[in-house]
This record gives C-alpha cells, structure tokens and sequence, in this order.
C-alpha cells in the first residue's frame, strides 16, 4: 500500500509536475524571459483585475445560490428533491461555449436584442448558471455532515433564521469558501464564454497572444500572473482557516435534521422551479427547438457523427477519473494524515497551479516535454490525454476527498491501528469506505469534466483518433444549427446515461460497504 | 403540581410507531429518571418536550399551555423555557467557552451578559477556560460548559440526555452530586434520561422505567425497587 | 495484492501506448472537418494509406492545430498541414516548420495562387462577400464596394468577423496592401465611427445577418453558402467588382519539414491539388477550384466572372503580422 502510494507520487511528479517545470524554466533561463517581462504594462494589470471582478462576481453570486439552494434541497422537506437535485446538475454536463450560444439565442429569440447579454454581466450570468450546481454539490455535503444536536441546541435558545445564521452558516463555513475558491479560479480561467460575448479578459489576451501573436513566452508569463491571484486566493483561504477549530463536523451517521416549511413550501417550491426554469430549462429548449425544428432528421445524422466517439471518449473518461481519484485520493491521505511535510504542501500547490493554468499552456508544456522520439510512446497514443486530464483535474478530487477525510475522526482509524489491523487492510477496510460518497462525487465530476474538456484534447489527442468533444466543435463550425444542437443535447444524454449507471453500479457496492449509509 | 403532560400522543419516524396513546406526566421542582434500555422512546420523549418532534396526535403542556398538538408547534422551543443537554454535549464547535455560554442571552438582548456568564463561570470553576474553544477543553470541562450553557438562560425545565455516559466513574459521581445541587439552587424540574439504574437512583426522586414505549412501572425510588413487574426486575439485574 | 494493484494501474497508463505503423500519413487540418475528413476518407480508400487526421475549426478559434505545430518543431508528427487558408501556411514557412514541395498537380494553378518558393500551395478558393439580410434591405440599399459601409445609411448595420482571427485578418491585411496604410487606417477609423459589429467568428456573422440582428455582413463564400441552403432569405454580393475586387482565399496546403512520412505527405499533397478534390469541394461547400475545366455545381461562381482583388499573398501576410498591433488596438478600444 505504500508503495502504490509512493508510485503515485512518483508518477505525478514525473508526468505532470516535471513537463510544466520544464517549460517555465525554458522561459526564464532563454532569451525570451526579459523582453517579455517588460511588455507587461498597466494595461496588463488593468485586464487582469477586471478579469477578477468578473469571477469575484460570479463565484459571490453562485456561492450564494448554491447555498441557497443547497439549504432548500438538503436541508427542508421540499417536495420532489431528488428530481430537483438530479435537474439541477444539468448545466455542468453542457460546455461553458454551448450555454452561452443558448444564452445569447434565448436572448435574441425573446427579446431582440443581444447587447444585453453580450456584455460583462452576461458572462457573468451564463458562468453563474454553470457553476452554482458546483457549489450545491459542495454545500450541500457539508450540510449534511452538520451534527444534528448542534442545530438543537441552537433552537433552544433563539429562532430559526439567527440559528441559521449563528450556527449553521458558520459551521459550513469551510464549504461556503471552498466554492468560492473553485468557482472564482473556474471563472477567471474560463475563455469560451467571454471570448463569444466579445468581452476582453485576461484570458481572452492570453489567447490572443497565442493565436494571433504566435507569442508563446508572452503568453506563459501572462498566465503566471493569473496563476499567482489564484494562488494567493487559496493561501488566503488556507490561512484563515488555519486556526479554525471546527473542521471536523458532526459525526458521521447522525441523520441530517431536515426542516419542515410549512406555509412557505410552496413559495419555496416556486423558488426552486423559477431557478431551475432560468438555469436549466431555456437553455435546454433552446437547444431542443434547434435540434428539431426540422424533425428528427439531423438528430439521427448527429448521432451518427458522435457514434465512432462513444468508446474512445468513454474509455477516455474513465480511466482519467480512476487516476484524478487516485491522485486526489493519496495527495488528501497525505494532507490530512501527514499534514507537516513540506513536499506535501508544495505538491498541493502544483496540484493548484496545473488546475489553474490555461488548458492551453498546460497542452504546449506537455508537447515541449513529450514530443520527443525517446518518449513517444506517450505522445502519439491516448496516454498523453490522460495525463493531462489527469494533472488537470486531480485538484477538484483532492479537495472534495480532503474535505470528506477532515470529517472522519481520526480516532476510528487509530482504534483499527492499536487493535493491530493492518495499513492497507485500514484504508480499505475503514477510511475507504466511509468517504465512498466523496470518491463518487470525485470520479463523476472528473468524469464530467474529462469528458467535456477541448482545449486540452484538441492540444493533444494522436492524429486519427475520435474523440467526442473534438468532433462536436470541428463539426458545429459549419454545420447547420439543428446539427450542432443535436450533437450537445446527445453529448448529454450520453452522460446522464452513463453516470446514471454508475450511480447504480455505486448503490450496489455502497450496500455490500458498510451498512451505516442505509441510515442515511 | 405537574408541570410537563404529555397526553394521548402517537408519534411514529419514518413509518414505524415509537409511541401510541402515550400518556405521561413530570412533577413540578423534581428530579424524574427515564429509566430504559436503548431504543426504548426516552429520547422520542425529551424531543417532544423540547419541541424538536411534533407528535402526530395528542398534546403537549407545559405549565398547563398547550406547546404542541396534533402534529404541530404551537410554541417553538426556544420559547419553551427549557434546556437539553444533548448525548455529545453539541457545544459549538466555532464558539468559545464564553459565546456558547453568552449565545443565547445575546440572542435574547439580555442585559447584563457578562455578568452572568462569569457568574456561571465562577460557579463552575470554569473562569480561567473562558476563552478556549471546545476541543481545548477536557471531557468534565466540557460537560459543565453544557450545563452553563444550559443553565445561564435560568430555564424552569432541564432535560438531560444520558449526558454523563462518557465520564469516569469519579466524575460521573461528582457530576451527579452538582446536578442534584443545581436542582435546588435553580429551583429546576429535570427530566434525566438514562439507562443506568444506579445512576438514576442515586440521582432520582421520581422514577419511570420504560419499554418498547410503554411505562413498566413507576413511582419513587424505593417503588421501583419493590416493583413486582418482571421486565422491571430483569432490567435491574443488570 | 498491493502491488498487483499498483503495477496494474501502471500497466493500464501503458495500454493507451501503441506503436505507430508506417502505412500512413498524419495531416492536420484547419478546415472544417464536415468538408475535410471526406476527401480524406477517399484518399485512404484510393491509395490504401491510412490517413490520421487532426481536425480543427476556426469557428471556436481553438487554433490548437497550428499552436501545437508550432510546438512540435523539434520533433514533428505530422507531414501535411492543410489549412483553410493562406495566412497560417505563411506563418509556418517564416517559422522555418515547412518545406518546399513543388507538386506536379498544381502546375496549372496561377502562380499568384502559390508561394514563390513552394512552401504552400493553392487550390480550391473562397471568396469574401457581402452578405445581406433581403427582408431588412431593399435591393436599392444592397452596397456595391466595401467602401459604401463607412457611409450614413449602413450605421450599426454591419457586422464582420474578430480580425485578429481568421480570414478576415486577411482581409483587412489585403486592403492595407491595396491601399497603403494611411487610407486603410482612415477606412477601419470611419468604419469604426459608423458603429460596425465585431462578432466572434464568420458563422456568427453569417448567423447574425440570418437572424436579422444586423442588415449585412461580410463573411466567405461557404458561410453564405451553407445560409443558403439552410433556406436563409439572404443575398450575396461579391463587393467591388468595378473597383478593387473581391479578395479570393484558397486553401493551402504544405509539407512539414522533417515530415515523418514525406513521401506519403506528397501523395496527399498530390491527390489535395488534384482536380477531384476541386470538383468535391466544389459541391459541398461551394469553392471555386483554381483549376481550369473543373464540372461545378450551378450555385458554385467560377473564377471567370469574377474580379479578383490583386495581390501577392506572401506580402499580405507579412502585411497581416505588422498590423496585428494595430487591429489589436483597433478591436480594443
């Protein structure tokens, strides 16, 4: 067990960590370092705080959502939760790109008018009605986790909303500045939505000085700079969390208090659907009346394009997620159980670092590094894709396993050393099974993202090969408009299906697990 | 005088009946043991007093004001003028010693706060601690900052939810001591769940011996131990 | 158990690894792959060599094929680069990526069509047009010259293409050619002033024109085209053609140097500028092929009637890298 905990160290060291060193080091140590340096300007810095603004904005306004209406479903007798909860999540499996068109079309199509969308606080909308699933997702599990006994004794001594603000809203603080965090670094990194709104960001020159100016070292360094507010964001959240003594929630298998509404169920109700109306339902009619305008036709025709797809972007997926979980599960193993090594921290900065830095720079540092006869082996297959979705999105399953890992006291897996059980035999016979649910939600988020990730892939997949995301955007780029609609709604009907089939596969072991999620 | 009634309550959780056409009520300014093994309705009961459950059918009365019937809160339980202390203490884990104390007579625009709370403090020796956080605390302090807590908002009805199970025998024996002085300083009714008889008889003036949601037995302690019911007799065998 | 497990995994990182056969030629692509990949499929089918495409497109502007070119100088993968159009060729001569291949096939292709030292050559072109939404203008109204739309009546009515990207950098490059910077400067400064539209991409400006959001726009033939036979009400004006006429775009195709597989790069040069691929491309999204007595559909304008704008299209892409700065400036502010 320690070794394959090692090999996976090793291994990310070696494959993702090395490639992106390479590069920056190829910058700062050649001629390009000093006159680029110097093309950075008040302008530059200008862009970069106006990008911020606009995830500040974002990440604000989603993480409210989120917790709004993580509360509602979590926490409330809300009728239909899980239809509502399983709808709700409908706006991550779409790309960022295809929302926005939806979103710009439900605009024109509505109002007659684009401006209004095709501005700041349009990006803004349409980032917010992708991410603030993320941020239920997470608020949401850590609701759930709140010892049920702490709530009480709230009530006991004031009314519900002061409870709610006092006690509840405190102690998920850790969730509520996670989804911060992942949100404003998911935003200020997102290109396609601004870039189709007309709107300049610091991403949106990044690109520019790819595409247009062919200035790779330029670019690099630009994106440093957005790597750095990243970077400076979570030490901030790291360091006031720090002295935070309530990490470790309520213990686990306490059932989660839910609240009745009473009178305000249906205001409630209707909340809930207005929301899922705007963020869910017009873009995807949108998208459906496009798709079948003109009857089934083009529909079938898409699926006849994305078919050849299925199985390499499948395989793809999967086996991405397995190692994103696995990385993410050894690097949250590491932080909470051996918090005090410095290799540990400085990895969980990489893990940051290659999460947040533009797909495309990632892409043209693991060519550099790759593309080369002695390693081809990696370069020219399917290999190289999966380490790059794999350093990509190891950050999101590392902080989802490490947020589940703080939960569990320690002592459960201390009570299984001094009776003499085994390393491995604890991590998979103690610590496994009580973060399943965290594992889960790791691997189907990775799972999504790998699935939907282009920049990347279009870097990297070996000529020849299909892949599903590269088809739909080579082929929208002329297709007719029922075409491309069809190909996204299929896109997504395929991971629905999918991961409903794994959620089935899931309950299964779930049960086999350990019985103390029946209670749940 | 009885303070708390609880009449003709039905109260099932998800489906399967804890309690049907339950009747039972607590004496005024005494100590009552609900005496029972694990999942026997004790806590059911405490929660229903408290205002956390409703009960499908019957009422509550609290000082002869009917606080819940028929499957509804009628009076919240922050307004019921009573305390629980929970199995794990549920101190607030972001709060120190003092603002879980403070908390509610904050919450309540009391005056004189900090006053109070060091009053409460002092009584239980707990002053130098004010400013730790929870998990700073040892297992006694931490049981006594529950009971501060519980206390500082000078509640008529406390109940107590086997709040000593994790406690050493030594402690247990001095926290039983402080919770019968408490009583009378306080002038409390307390409502203590256990399932340790001899705990419940060297804390109790009244005791109720429980199973399967149905009262065994009751009456005071030298009752109990005279009882004739044969679950009563086994169960302080053990 | 445990290191079954770990060495599994390793072993599953490793199944993606296969080794490369020889029989084949790898090209990237940045045209569309609805046109691309079927004349692809038919040279795999005449020659028997298999064909690994990278596929591109312009419309979400990813421009990872030509990045990832660029990045892979060291060691290249791919042999041909086929690209939608002239500039990107250009690019990757001055980047020292191509070499030169003088294909038998194109020796009847104009010369202004091919690079000077056979780095890239043409075939089968597009053409920039106007085009117009008929239910918002009047026939009277439909501009004759690019000049027309700095004028009053075309105020915020008109929409073209991010100029940093694409085929209408060229554009804009080759009107610089034309005119000599200071008048081209004045145009863009007029055109600006008169409330034109910058969209993402030509299929957004082609969609805008369609939608009705804005009168008119200019976009490339294929645009128009697939409007067209999406049953769009609009029409198509080829600009100035008493004046500096249209500017035509071919597709161009070149050779990587240090191609892995040259020989077979050649004979997917070849086949590219063969009068078969001109008479496919032909139908399906309507470009002219450079080749005389090439069968066209009706729809499909021929070279014959049409005036071209006068250029050299090496200059113009030398054009296009000095004015970057400035169209980055011009889009900006």
């Amino acid at each position: 067990m320690k070794n394959l905990f090692y090999i996976v160290f090793t291994l990310f060291g070696i494959l993702v960590v090395l490639p992106l060193i390479h590069t920056l080091f190829g910058i700062f140590f050649s001629g390009d370092f000093f006159p680029n340096i110097q093309q950075f300007n008040p302008e530059t810095f200008n862009l970069l705080f106006k990008s911020s603004l606009i995830a500040i904005a974002t990440a604000t306004i989603a993480t409210f959502l989120g917790t709004v209406l993580a509360f509602l479903l979590y926490k409330t007798s809300l009728s239909s939760v899980n239809l509502l909860k399983a709808l709700l999540l409908i706006p991550l499996f779409i790309s960022p790109y295809i929302l926005a068109v939806a979103w710009r079309d439900f605009f024109y199509l509505s109002f007659n008018n684009t401006a209004l969308i095709s501005s700041a606080a349009g990006t803004v909308l349409v980032l917010i009605n992708i991410y603030s699933p993320l941020s239920v997702l997470i608020i949401g599990s850590a609701l759930n986790n709140i010892d049920t006994q702490l709530e009480e004794s709230g009530l006991l001594v004031t009314n519900f909303p002061k409870m709610v603000f006092k006690i509840i809203l405190p102690l998920i603080k850790p969730a509520i500045l996670s989804s911060f965090a992942l949100i404003f670094i998911f935003s200020i990194s997102e290109f396609s939505v601004p870039a189709f709104f007309g709107i300049k960001v610091f991403t949106t020159e990044i690109f520019t000085q790819f595409s247009a100016f062919y200035n790779h070292s330029l670019a690099i360094l630009q994106s440093l700079l957005l790597i750095l507010v990243c970077v400076l964001l979570l030490f901030t959240e790291g360091r006031y969390l720090a002295g935070a003594s309530f990490l470790s929630m309520g213990s686990k298998g306490t059932k989660s208090k839910i609240y009745e509404l009473g009178k305000k169920r249906n205001s409630v109700f209707a909340f809930s659907i207005l929301y899922l109306i705007i963020s869910v339902f017009i873009p995807f009619v949108v998208l459906f009346i496009q798709s079948f305008k003109y009857g089934t036709e083009k529909f079938i025709e898409a699926f006849n394009i994305l078919l050849p797809t299925f199985s390499n972007s499948l395989m793809l997926a999967f086996w991405a997620s397995v190692f994103t979980v696995l990385t993410g599960f050894v690097f949250a193993y590491y932080s909470v159980y051996k918090k005090h090594s410095i290799l540990n921290k400085l990895s969980n900065w990489f893990l940051l670092i290659i999460f947040a830095i533009p797909s495309i720079i990632f892409g043209i540092s693991l060519i550099k590094f790759y593309n080369r006869p002695e390693l081809n082996f990696i370069y020219s297959s399917l290999a190289i894709v999966v380490i790059a979705y794999t350093g990509k999105f190891s950050f999101i399953a590392f902080k989802l396993i490490e947020n589940s890992m703080q939960q569990i006291p320690k002592s459960l897996d201390e009570a299984a050393q001094i009776t003499g059980i085994a390393y491995s035999r604890r991590i998979f016979k103690i610590l496994i099974p009580l973060i399943m649910p965290a594992l889960f939600a790791a691997f189907i988020l990775s799972f999504i993202f790998n699935l939907g990730e282009l920049a990347i892939t279009i870097m990297l997949y070996p000529p020849g090969m299909e892949i599903m995301p590269i088809k739909v955007y080579t082929i929208m780029a002329n297709a007719p408009q029922a075409l491309t609609s069809s190909m996204t709604l299929i896109v997504f009907l395929i991971s629905l299906l999918i991961i409903s089939s794994f959620y089935l596969i899931y309950r299964k072991i779930e049960r086999k697990y350990s019985p103390l999620f029946k209670m749940q | 005088m009885q303070i708390i009634q609880l009449q003709n309550i039905d109260f099932s959780y998800s489906g399967k009946a804890v309690l049907e056409d339950f009747n039972i009520s607590f004496e005024k300014n005494s100590l009552t043991c609900l005496l029972g093994s694990s999942a026997c309705g004790k806590t059911t009961i405490l929660r229903i007093i408290a205002g956390f459950e409703a009960p499908q059918k019957g009422s509550v009365l609290i000082e002869n004001k009917k606080v819940s019937a028929q499957g509804k809160i009628i009076i919240p339980p922050h307004k019921r003028n009573l305390a629980y202390i929970f199995q794990d203490l549920a101190l607030w884990p972001h709060f120190s010693v003092y603002k879980n104390i403070a908390f509610g007579l904050q919450e309540r625009k009391a005056k004189n706060i900090k006053e109070k709370v060091f009053e409460m403090l002092d009584f239980f020796n707990l002053s130098e601690h004010a400013n730790k956080f929870p998990h700073q605390l040892s297992g006694g302090q931490k049981q006594l900052t529950a009971i501060a807590r519980a206390l500082v908002l000078r509640p008529r009805i406390l109940l107590m939810d086997e709040p000593l199970n994790n406690l050493d025998v030594k402690l247990k024996h001095k926290m039983l001591e402080h919770i019968i002085r408490l009583k009378e300083k306080f002038e409390l009714s307390i409502l203590y769940v256990s399932h340790d008889h001899k705990e419940a008889f060297t804390l109790a003036d009244n005791v109720i011996v429980l199973n399967k949601g149905k009262i065994e037995a009751e009456g005071t302690v030298a009752d109990i131990k005279n009882a004739k019911n044969e679950f009563v007799q086994y169960f302080l065998e053990y | 158990m445990k290191n079954y497990l770990a060495i599994s995994l390793i072993f599953a990182l490793f199944l993606f690894s296969c080794s490369t056969e020889n029989k084949e030629v790898v090209v990237y692509t940045s045209v569309d792959q609805v046109f691309s990949e079927p004349v692809l499929k038919d040279f795999e089918k005449e020659t028997g060599i298999k064909v690994k495409a990278v596929y591109d497109t312009e419309e979400t502007k990813s421009t990872g094929v030509l990045n990832r070119l660029i990045a892979e100088k060291n060691n290249p993968q791919c042999d041909v680069f086929w690209s939608g159009d002239p500039v990107r060729s250009v690019v990757l001569k001055n980047k020292g990526i191509t070499q030169a291949y003088q294909s038998p096939a194109a020796n009847d292709i104009n010369k202004v069509y091919k690079d000077a030292q056979h780095h890239w050559t043409g075939f089968s072109a597009r053409a920039r047009v106007l085009i117009y939404n008929k239910s918002i203008l009047p026939d009277s109204l439909v501009p004759k010259s690019i000049f027309d739309l700095s004028k009053k009546v075309y105020q915020n009515k008109f929409a073209i293409a991010n100029p940093l990207f694409g085929t209408t950098t060229f554009n804009i490059a080759a009107l610089f050619n034309v005119l000599g910077d200071e008048k081209a400067k004045q145009f863009l400064t007029d055109l600006k002033a008169n409330g034109l539209v910058i969209a993402t991409s030509n299929g957004d400006v082609k969609k805008r024109v369609v939608q009705g959001e804005t009168a008119c726009g200019l976009t490339d033939t294929d645009d128009a085209h697939e409007a067209l036979a999406e049953g769009a009400d609009i029409g198509i004006v080829f600009l100035d053609q008493e004046g500096i006429g249209s500017l035509i775009m071919p597709n161009t195709v070149c050779l990587i140097k240090n191609a892995p597989n040259s020989e077979k790069g050649k004979k997917l040069i070849d086949y590219l500028l063969s009068k078969q691929t001109e008479a496919k491309l032909a139908i399906s999204c309507a470009q002219m092929p450079l080749h005389k007595g090439v069968q066209v559909p009706e729809n499909v304008p021929s070279l014959d009637n049409i005036v071209p704008m006068h250029i050299d299209y090496d200059k113009t892409a030398q054009k296009l890298e000095e004015i970057q700065e400035y169209l980055k400036n011009w889009v900006e502010n």
